[in-house]
């Protein structure tokens, strides 16, 4: 024990409970990618159903914490570290109700493209980044959780492959211009791949919420993991 | 003027001196980074109260036509502290500083000082609105007259007017100057205060908990004002309220309080910093801790 006494108890623990919803959201993000690409690369229509039910508790989680945050602002006012959460938790509230998003985009192009013919290795390529995305989800729920900036650094270099794969699935679709149905097909999927791209990045926008909450200091991160501070002159 | 020339002189043996080894090992607050001199400048002070110190090592420097905040628990000496900026500690029979404190260069405590000069130049609010028992005019002219002002009736009805202006109540009383300050509602006193030190040209404002006997509104009224001041003035105030110093203040230092092997509670300076910072991202364990509600 360090003897400190917590005078804030009441704030401390509502903003855990605030905290746990949150990452709710992100636990059930990582399943719903897991089963969007299952959906759409196998034409499950069930499982697709499922995912846009899974993305209504999402979206109704997210109203929850934007009026808990608002209140827990409004009465408590917090500072120092307890801000930074404050600010870290509002932005992943946005972040992962968007991860649904992405996941009801993919699950809606499974309906969408339920029945048209198909080529397995455009599947295999979609498998793929689903593979490497959804451990990039994890990776980035345990650095926050442990407060560990190392483990959050390593999210750009797990990003890569993702964007090597999705820069790819362009050439992919363009090799099957001269059959129709195929390519109707192939550039839905290349939604598909721009959707998982995009959780991947949310994913490293995760791991720099966990720096900033960690360190105090707002910055990007590189290739590397290397923190490059944000410029807010270069901002829109 | 030789402000300037004690300025640059000075600023040259901050940047030229070397560092001790001393100084090195001393927890370093921002303060010691190289800043330009500030209006006011504390060197290692103490204040103590007979055998008791009530506040050890402050070295602080408050910048010119900023507002700087002064937080942290009960007893941890920030009072005291500002109490000693202006010698009003010097009321205090008992009360000692050690230590020096510098306006514009030059130690208000050193001999030959006027305090009643010091405490023109830096006035003062208190934390309950104490209005003299007059009229809301002499209150402004009579505050100015026992500080030396000698002008004519149309020179004093102008000094009342740009005082009551520059806090910003004279559209509230304007029709009424010869009514009795108490008949005033608190946030009006409060200003009356403000204006009543304004009255004697000082450059700095000293404010000790302005708005805790005030009303929300009538406290954000007085920030607002205090935001007006800062064009002018410079201002140093302690509040208990720390989103108060947030929004108004520039830069906030953080005092608290330590026990020494003797078991004396002694205040100390933890933590000075821009107040963007000191409020998201403290340096100090200590600050965090207090600003979050958890203490040792």
């Amino acid at each position: 024990m360090t003897g400190i006494r917590d005078t804030n108890i009441h704030f401390h623990q509502e903003l855990e409970e605030l905290e746990r919803k949150v990452l709710s959201m992100v636990d059930r993000a990582e399943q719903m990618v897991e089963m969007a690409v299952q959906a759409v690369t196998s034409d499950d229509m069930d499982l697709a159903q499922r995912v846009v039910e899974l993305d209504d508790g999402i979206d109704a989680t997210y109203s929850e914490v934007h009026q808990d945050w608002t209140s827990l602002m409004a009465r408590h006012q917090p500072l120092g570290s307890d801000l930074r959460r404050m600010a870290v938790l509002i932005q992943l509230n946005v972040t992962f109700e968007r991860m649904g998003d992405q996941c009801v985009n993919i699950a809606k192009i499974a309906q969408f493209n339920e029945g048209l013919p198909r080529v397995e290795r455009i599947c295999e390529q979609i498998r793929e980044m689903g593979d490497l995305v959804r451990p990039m989800i994890r990776t980035a729920i345990e650095a926050y959780v442990r407060g560990d900036v190392d483990e959050a650094r390593l999210l750009p270099a797990m990003d890569q492959p993702v964007d090597r794969l999705n820069a790819n699935m362009y050439k992919e679709t363009v090799a099957v211009r001269d059959n129709p149905q195929l390519l109707e097909w192939a550039t839905k999927m290349l939604m598909v791949s721009r959707a998982l791209e995009r959780v991947g990045d949310q994913a490293v926008d995760f791991g720099e919420q966990t720096a900033y909450l960690t360190t105090g200091e707002r910055a990007e991160f590189d290739e590397y993991g290397m923190a490059r501070p944000i410029d807010d002159s270069q901002l829109d | 003027m030789t402000n300037e020339t004690s300025t640059e002189s000075r600023l040259n043996e901050m940047i030229e001196e070397p560092m001790t080894s001393e100084q090195e090992n001393q927890a370093e607050p921002e303060t010691r980074v190289v800043r330009p001199p500030g209006v006011i400048e504390t060197k290692n002070m103490y204040v103590f109260y007979g055998d008791f110190m009530a506040v050890a090592d402050v070295s602080l420097n408050f910048g010119k036509n900023e507002i700087s905040a002064l937080i942290g628990p009960s007893g941890c000496g920030k009072s005291t502290v500002l109490r000693s900026l202006n010698r009003m500690n010097d009321l205090v029979a008992s009360a000692r500083t050690e230590g020096e404190v510098h306006y514009h260069g030059e130690n208000i405590y050193a001999e030959g000082v006027d305090p009643v000069e010091v405490r023109r130049t830096i006035g003062m609010v208190f934390q309950k609105p104490n209005p003299f028992p007059k009229s809301i005019f002499d209150n402004i002219a009579w505050g100015a007259k026992i500080n030396g002002f000698r002008g004519n009736k149309s020179e004093t009805e102008g000094l009342v007017q740009e005082a009551l202006e520059g806090a910003a109540l004279w559209d509230e009383v304007k029709d009424k100057l010869a009514d009795s300050g108490y008949s005033l509602s608190g946030g009006q006193q409060q200003r009356l205060c403000i204006a009543r030190a304004i009255a004697t040209k000082p450059d700095v404002i000293l404010m000790d908990e302005p708005c805790s006997a005030l009303d929300p509104i009538a406290t954000l009224r007085i920030e607002e004002l205090m935001l007006e001041l800062k064009e002018n003035y410079s201002i140093i105030i302690v509040t208990h309220n720390m989103q108060q110093a947030a929004r108004v203040s520039d830069r906030t230092a953080f005092f608290n309080v330590k026990l020494n092997d003797t078991g004396m509670r002694t205040g100390r300076l933890v933590e000075y910093s821009p107040t963007d910072q000191l409020f998201t991202s403290p340096t100090e364990k200590d600050t965090e801790d207090y600003i979050t509600g958890r203490f040792g």
